[in-house]
Parts: structure tokens; sequence; C-alpha cells
């Protein structure tokens, strides 16, 4: 009985966390909206470009799901507790919807951007961007392909860490092909209009909020779920 | 101790390919069918056009050749559970790793040499300027090629559908080591020196994964 309380003692602090993020979600998710429809529009795209404050917000989602990943993996690899791999996966799910999202938005604003037809650009870095979401998939294909719980959380963890080395040597690559016409470098100071900097500012945040608030999320449905089997498992067991 | 795990099972891995040749005659095949299909699904070139298409057509054929051949690394472990005693060798598993993977290694490269010479004569592409260059590009991206795909393999052959989980697993990670083997290629088919940028990420990406995969690989064997 001790036991069994024990390990759900994390679940618990996973539950507080996630009730924290989500009330910071919930009182930022209006402002984000308020500041958005107050934002100018752009002399040129017209409200096309209020793609801005969500689409590189959603990048950054993207690529924190992979840390996540790989630092859950690298864990559950180290110490060999379920809930590190747990955490892995919420990492990988919650990336994959942010890079799908991403990969949506950009071909919308493109396509909204420079007329019919432009939905795609072969640039380096949305063909990198793919690559990843490749990776994603390859891992979620990985999970439910592999059999035995044990293996399949040493093997997804394995791959997990391979996956965010590739993003240092895609960058590499970006830089050694060029033809990174569709994407800034990076953000300067000042290359946002007057007035776009803080609903910049606070999609970044929100969406941050919401990257967390789903990671935790899914973080918690997945070590309960473990718990609830481990619990039947010892049922069926002593009965 | 651990190095003679690794010569000792890159021997065996030779001696039984030299043996069977089952999988050297699959490739080669493999890889012979994959150019003449491209020769379908092109249009009519002259042979300086065709040197434009020559490094990507036969990158793409390398790649698909060596996932044929890695899929059978360890598919021939599986029998009479032959994995079970890899697992049980003495040392870090890495080295079990390193002896499969420079198996592979020699294997991969022999089959692209041979279809290297099979593109150059039905093309009449001229690859022998710069051959040396060459060379060095193919033999610096088959250690990416080679480190990633034996860890990769040794995952999925355990898993369902493992021939297709493969090459869904590889191609994502061993884009960075196409784009500069395809560049690389690209000046020395054309009689120029390997571009430094390119043997430099060859150079860096071959040894990050070998590390990786040498560490990585004591957590796929089963205890």
């Amino acid at each position: 009985m001790n036991a069994s309380l024990d390990s759900l003692a994390p679940g618990a602090t996973i539950g507080r966390s996630q009730r924290v993020l989500g009330w910071i979600l919930l009182l930022l998710t209006p402002a984000f909206a308020w500041v958005v429809v107050g934002a100018p529009t752009d002399a040129v795209q017209g409200t096309m470009q209020k793609i801005l404050y969500v689409h590189p917000p959603l990048a950054y989602g993207a690529y924190l799901g992979f840390v996540v990943t790989a630092i859950g993996g690298a864990l559950f690899l180290w110490r060999g507790e379920e809930r590190h791999d747990q955490l892995a996966i919420a990492g990988a799910e919650v990336g994959t919807v942010f890079c799908s999202l991403m990969l949506i938005t950009g071909p919308i604003w493109a396509r909204g951007a420079w007329g019919p037809g432009n939905w795609w650009v072969w640039d380096a870095r949305l063909t990198l961007t793919l690559l990843l979401w490749f990776v994603y998939l390859a891992y979620l294909l990985l999970r439910s392909f592999t059999e035995g719980e044990e293996r399949t959380a040493r093997f997804a963890s394995i791959y997990g860490i391979l996956g965010v080395v590739l993003i240092p040597l895609n960058y590499w690559i970006i830089d050694l092909v060029g033809g990174n016409a569709q994407h800034p470098e990076n953000i300067q100071s000042g290359s946002l209009g007057e007035g776009m900097g803080l609903p910049f500012l606070v999609g970044n945040l929100t969406l941050f909020f919401a990257f967390a608030y789903l990671l935790v999320l899914r973080w918690r449905v997945g070590v309960l779920r473990a718990e609830g089997e481990r619990l039947d498992y010892e049922n069926e067991t002593t009965r | 101790m651990n190095a003679s795990v690794a010569w000792a099972l890159l021997l065996k891995d030779l001696r039984t390919e030299w043996r069977s040749r089952d999988r050297l005659v699959a490739m080669i095949v493999f890889s012979f069918l994959v150019i003449v299909v491209f020769q379908f699904a092109w249009p009519p070139m002259d042979s300086k056009e065709m040197l434009r298409f020559a490094p990507g057509v036969l990158w793409v054929t390398y790649v698909f050749a060596a996932i044929i051949g890695l899929g059978r690394t360890f598919a021939m472990e599986l029998e009479n559970d032959a994995m079970t005693a890899l697992a049980l060798a003495p040392g870090t598993r890495g080295w079990i790793f390193l002896g499969k993977a420079t198996a592979t290694w020699i294997l991969i490269t022999t089959v692209q040499a041979m279809t290297a010479f099979v593109f150059t004569l039905f093309f009449r592409v001229d690859l022998w300027q710069g051959i040396a260059g060459s060379a060095l590009i193919v033999a610096l991206a088959n250690v990416s090629i080679c480190s990633v795909g034996t860890l990769l393999s040794a995952m999925s052959v355990r898993s369902r559908f493992r021939d297709v989980l493969l090459p869904v697993l590889l191609i994502p990670t061993l884009i960075p080591v196409l784009t500069a083997a395809v560049r690389g290629s690209t000046a020395t088919f054309a009689g120029e020196a390997p571009p430094f940028d390119a043997l430099q990420l060859l150079i860096v990406i071959g040894g990050v994964y070998s590390i990786i995969c040498f560490l990585l690989f004591d957590y796929v064997l089963d205890e």
C-alpha cells in the first residue's frame, strides 16, 4: 500500500504544476487575442501577416518537444524509471502537434503573401523542419511497432537522443547549402514593424505556456495510466 | 579483450558473407536495377547533363542499397538466438557494434564501387577524374551510414514491420550526410578537389554518429 502511494507522488506533483500552468494559460489566451486584434495591419500583406504571431512561436514548441524527448530518453536509459519514458512520449506527441501546426500555418502564410500556387518552397529551413517532422513520426512509429514495454521505452529513448543530435547538424546544412530566402536568420531588434513587438512577445509567451501545459497534461496521463496498469497487474497476480 | 570482440565479429561477418554472398549479390542486383529504373525515369540527356544528375542518382542508389544490406545485418543473428549470445559477449557492447558496423562498411563500399563502375559504363559519364576525392567522400559518408544504420538495424530487427521501419527510421537521420556527400561528389565528378566544407561536415557527422552509436548500443541488446 505504501509503495503504491509513494509511486503516485510524482503524479501528484505533476498534477499541481499542470493546474498552475493551466491558470497562466487561461489568463494569457484572452490577452493574446486582444493584442493580436489590436496590432497594426501590415501595409503590404494585410491581415494575413498576423500569422507572424503564431507561426514562429510554434517552431519553438516543436524544437522544445525534441529536447524534452531526448532528456526524458536519456534519463530513462540512466535511471530506468517509467515516468521519464512517459515524459519522452509527452515531448514527442506535443512536439508533433506543434511541428504539424507550424507546417500548416507556414504554407497558408506563403500562399497569402506570394499569391496562388506558392504553398510550398524547398527553402532549406522549411525542408529541414519537414525532416524533423518525419523524425517525430518515425519515433512514434517505432513506439507502436516495437513489442514489449521496457524494450519500446529503451529503443524510443535511443531514437529520441539521435533525433536531437540531428538538429544542430541540420542547421549546419542550412548554412552550407544556403537558399534561406524565406526565413530570416533571427529576429533582430527593430526588424518588426512598430506596434508588432508586444503581440509577438505575448504570442511567444502564450504558445510556450500552451506547450508546457499540454506537455505536463500528457505526462500526467501517461504516469497515471502506467500506475493504473501496474495496480491492475498486482490485483490480477494477488487474486 | 574488448577490441578482440569487435575483430572476431568483423571476421565472422565477412566470412559468412563470403561463403553465402547473399547480401552482396542482393545489394548489387538491386543497385543495378535502381540505376536502370532511373534511365526510364529521366528525359534523354547528353553526358554533360548526365554529370549534373550523377551525384544525386548515385547517392540515392547507394542509400537504398545500404538499407537492404543493413536490414540483414542483425536478421542473421536471429537464427538460433545468436542475439542472446552476442549480448553475453564479454566487455562493452559498443565493440559488438563496432565489429558489425565495420563489416557492413566493407560490404557496402564494395557494392558502391561496383555500382559506380557500372554507372560509368552505361551512362558514359566519366567518373575517373577526381576518383581519389570521390573515394574519400564515399568512405567518410559510409562511416555515418554504417554507424546509424547498424544501431537502427539492431532495433528494427526485433519489431513488427521491420522492413518498413528501418528506412523510416534511417533516412531522416541520413539527410545531412546525403546533402554533404552529394555536394562533395558534384565537385569531384567535375574533376575538382572535394570542397572542404563538405569534408568537414562528413568528418564531424561520422565522428558524432560513431561515438553516440557506440555508447547507445549498450542499451539495444536485451538483458
